[in-house]
């Protein structure tokens, strides 16, 4: 910076006057017949002259030119008298000439000089501005790219939340719905069954009174025409097959009300309509239940094969569980393979529940197979699927800290594998960010 | 100031004119040649300029001898005001040693005064310059026109400042070499504080100014 120009600044002589344009101005000299000529600056060095010896002379003339109001040097022209008037007019005029030269080099310098310093400021300006804006350029498009990626990744979130609340309220409803009509079914079911129970005792004693009476018949002194009667009619009334029918007929129907009975109290735990809160359950009682939810669907040549260990009880919100359950056994129901046998297991291995969904179905595909936890994926029908099943099964699962995998060759059934860490007094872990 | 050289006994000092665009001045530059007759008066450059605008500047050099035989140059330079030629501003301004701050009276320019005026206040602490310090004298131009500010008004706002203000018209005249005074006297006494031009020298603040104008000063100091 201390070596920048700085306007104002001093010129010298030689800055603005050329040797070869003073030169020029005294050659006119020389040919008008001027013997010497010389441009001095203001300490009398010469810058250029022409001539020899410069004493001696009758015409002289040294007059001075001034750059910026101070003596800047003198133009010197000298020759004999002879043509002293062409001279003297001939040396005005090359000091006219150079005056003109001067200044315009003078104004031409300072122009240039202001110029290039403003120039070379501007574009240091410049420069250094770019830079500023690139960064602040760059700093603005991570921003912004960043922005998008975490507006469509919130998007993606929020459209899955959507999915899932739509998939549990559903679910929610369909257990409400279910365990209003249970409510519903449980009253009537209660004194069918106890209606039942009350005929049984008394066709017990119709039974025995009708075989009290056909013994005292047999004893008594009645007319052969009404024993006929009476055993004509017994054969009419098919009476033998009455009495030995009627006892499965009422043992069937009690079976029949038992099983709606329990189907009812089942749906009623499926949904876990009465419990809103945490509860130590029984991972093998909630298989339990679901299967039983889900018994409608299990096809008749369908095997369901229980391979349960004891458990111990696992602290979880058993309507969520269940759900987890229900959807990996739907699908598994849903392959439509003939001949299907699912074989559920549990086990206790080192304070985890291992739970594995075995089925012989057709198994999942290797190109899919690490797709179908994710939300919204679904190998049914449109309309059939949300898609949601296994993605909630992973939800649930993983929000207990536990893990979901599935081993699977297509054509070779599929093994879903959940694993659930026992110690879970604590709070559920919160899903994180992948 | 632009420069001292002690070899060769010479100091170059540097006055210049700032103001909005159009204030006058160029023409407060174009007034001062005319109107002063000093014999170390050079020649009026003004710089390139695009219809009448100012793109560079204008220079008015003074070139005086101080009885010692110290070898004073006085380059009065006028700025660009359009506000585009900042760059050219800051150039101008560098090492001055006084400056004459233009203002336009017309009371339709009062912003482009305050706003050229916070500019010059800006630019001096670019260079380096403490405006607390540097010679300053304010000057209202075009009191020749209708519409203009008060010249009460003017003084409300800068007596308490301190700061000298002239009233002047470049076109007729009138305050222009009261103006080029004043700045060239304050201009003395702070070049005189450090170089001691008078007790080393020889040179009084009179005979300066009165070198410099070529006439006997109308103004007191």
């Amino acid at each position: 910076m201390d070596n920048e120009y700085i306007i104002g600044s001093d010129v010298k002589l030689k800055d603005v006057l050329r040797e070869a344009d003073a030169m020029q101005l005294l050659q006119n000299a020389a040919k008008a017949g001027a013997s010497y000529g010389a441009v001095e600056d203001a300490e009398g060095e010469i810058l250029c002259h022409f001539g020899p010896s410069p004493d001696g002379h009758v015409f002289n003339i040294k007059k001075p030119f001034y750059l910026e109001g101070e003596i800047a040097g003198y133009v010197v022209i000298k020759g004999d008298g002879a043509n002293g008037p062409v001279l003297k007019a001939v040396g005005e005029a090359a000091y006219d000439a150079l005056n003109i030269v001067l200044k315009s080099n003078h104004r031409s310098l300072l122009a240039t000089e202001t110029h290039r310093t403003v120039i070379n400021r501007s574009y240091e300006e410049l420069l250094q501005t770019c830079n500023m804006l690139k960064e602040s350029e760059i700093k603005y498009r991570d921003l912004a790219e960043n922005l998008e990626r975490q507006v469509s990744r919130r998007n993606e979130e929020l459209k899955q939340a959507h999915a899932k609340l739509l998939h549990q309220e559903k679910i929610v409803s369909i257990g409400q719905l279910a365990a209003g009509i249970a409510h519903e079914i449980n009253n009537p079911l209660g004194y069918i069954l106890s209606n039942i129970n009350t005929l049984k005792q008394y066709s017990a004693k119709m039974k025995e009174m009708l075989a009290f009476f056909r013994d005292t018949l047999s004893k008594t002194e009645v007319s052969d025409a009404d024993r006929e009667a009476a055993n004509r009619k017994w054969l009419q009334y098919k009476l033998d097959h009455v009495l030995s029918d009627v006892d499965d007929l009422i043992r069937e129907s009690i079976g029949g009300a038992e099983r709606v009975k329990k189907i009812v109290s089942d749906l009623r735990g499926f949904s876990h309509i009465d419990e809103t809160h945490k509860a130590d359950a029984d991972i093998n009682a909630e298989i339990d239940r679901t299967l039983s939810v889900l018994a409608h669907e299990i096809p008749g040549d369908a095997g369901v094969v229980r391979d349960y260990r004891p458990l111990p009880p696992f602290t979880c919100d058993p309507a969520g569980i269940c759900q987890a359950f229900f959807n990996i056994i739907l699908n598994s129901l849903q392959t439509g393979k003939e001949g299907l046998k699912l074989v559920i297991e549990t086990r206790c291995v080192d304070d985890h529940i291992i739970i594995l969904f075995s089925d012989n179905g057709p198994g999942i595909p290797e190109k899919i197979i690490n797709r179908i936890f994710d939300p919204f994926f679904t190998t049914k029908e449109v309309g059939k699927g949300t898609g949601m099943g296994l993605n909630v099964t992973h939800e649930i699962v993983t929000s207990y800290g536990g893990t979901v995998n599935v081993e699977s060759r297509a054509g070779e059934g599929a093994t879903f594998i959940i694993t659930l860490p026992v110690n879970t007094k604590q709070k559920p872990q919160i899903k994180k960010e992948e | 100031m632009i420069e001292y050289d002690e070899l060769e006994n010479k100091m170059v000092l540097k006055l210049v004119y700032y103001g909005p665009a159009l204030s006058g001045k160029t023409t407060n530059l174009l007034r001062l040649y005319d109107l002063l007759d000093s014999e170390g008066k050079g020649d009026l450059t003004v710089l390139d300029t695009k219809d009448d605008r100012t793109i560079f500047f204008d220079l008015l050099p003074f070139f005086l001898v101080a009885p010692s035989g110290l070898k004073i140059k006085l380059k009065v330079f006028t700025v660009p005001g359009q506000v585009k030629h900042d760059a050219t501003r800051k150039a101008v301004l560098q090492r001055a040693d006084g400056v004459v701050f233009i203002a336009d009276s017309q009371l339709s320019e009062e912003t482009n005064n305050f706003e050229s005026f916070r500019n010059l206040e800006e630019n001096l602490r670019f260079v380096g310059l403490d405006i607390e310090k540097v010679p300053l004298v304010v000057q209202f131009n075009k009191r020749d026109l209708n519409n203009i500010v008060a010249e009460a008004d003017i003084k409300k706002t800068w007596g308490p400042t301190g700061v000298p203000v002239f009233m002047a018209s470049a076109v007729e005249g009138g305050g222009i070499v009261e103006t080029f005074e004043k700045l060239a006297g304050l201009t003395y006494s702070s070049i005189d504080k450090r170089y001691h031009l008078s007790e080393k020298h020889g040179l009084d603040e009179n005979t300066f100014v009165r070198t410099l104008t070529g006439r006997t000063r109308l103004h007191g100091q």
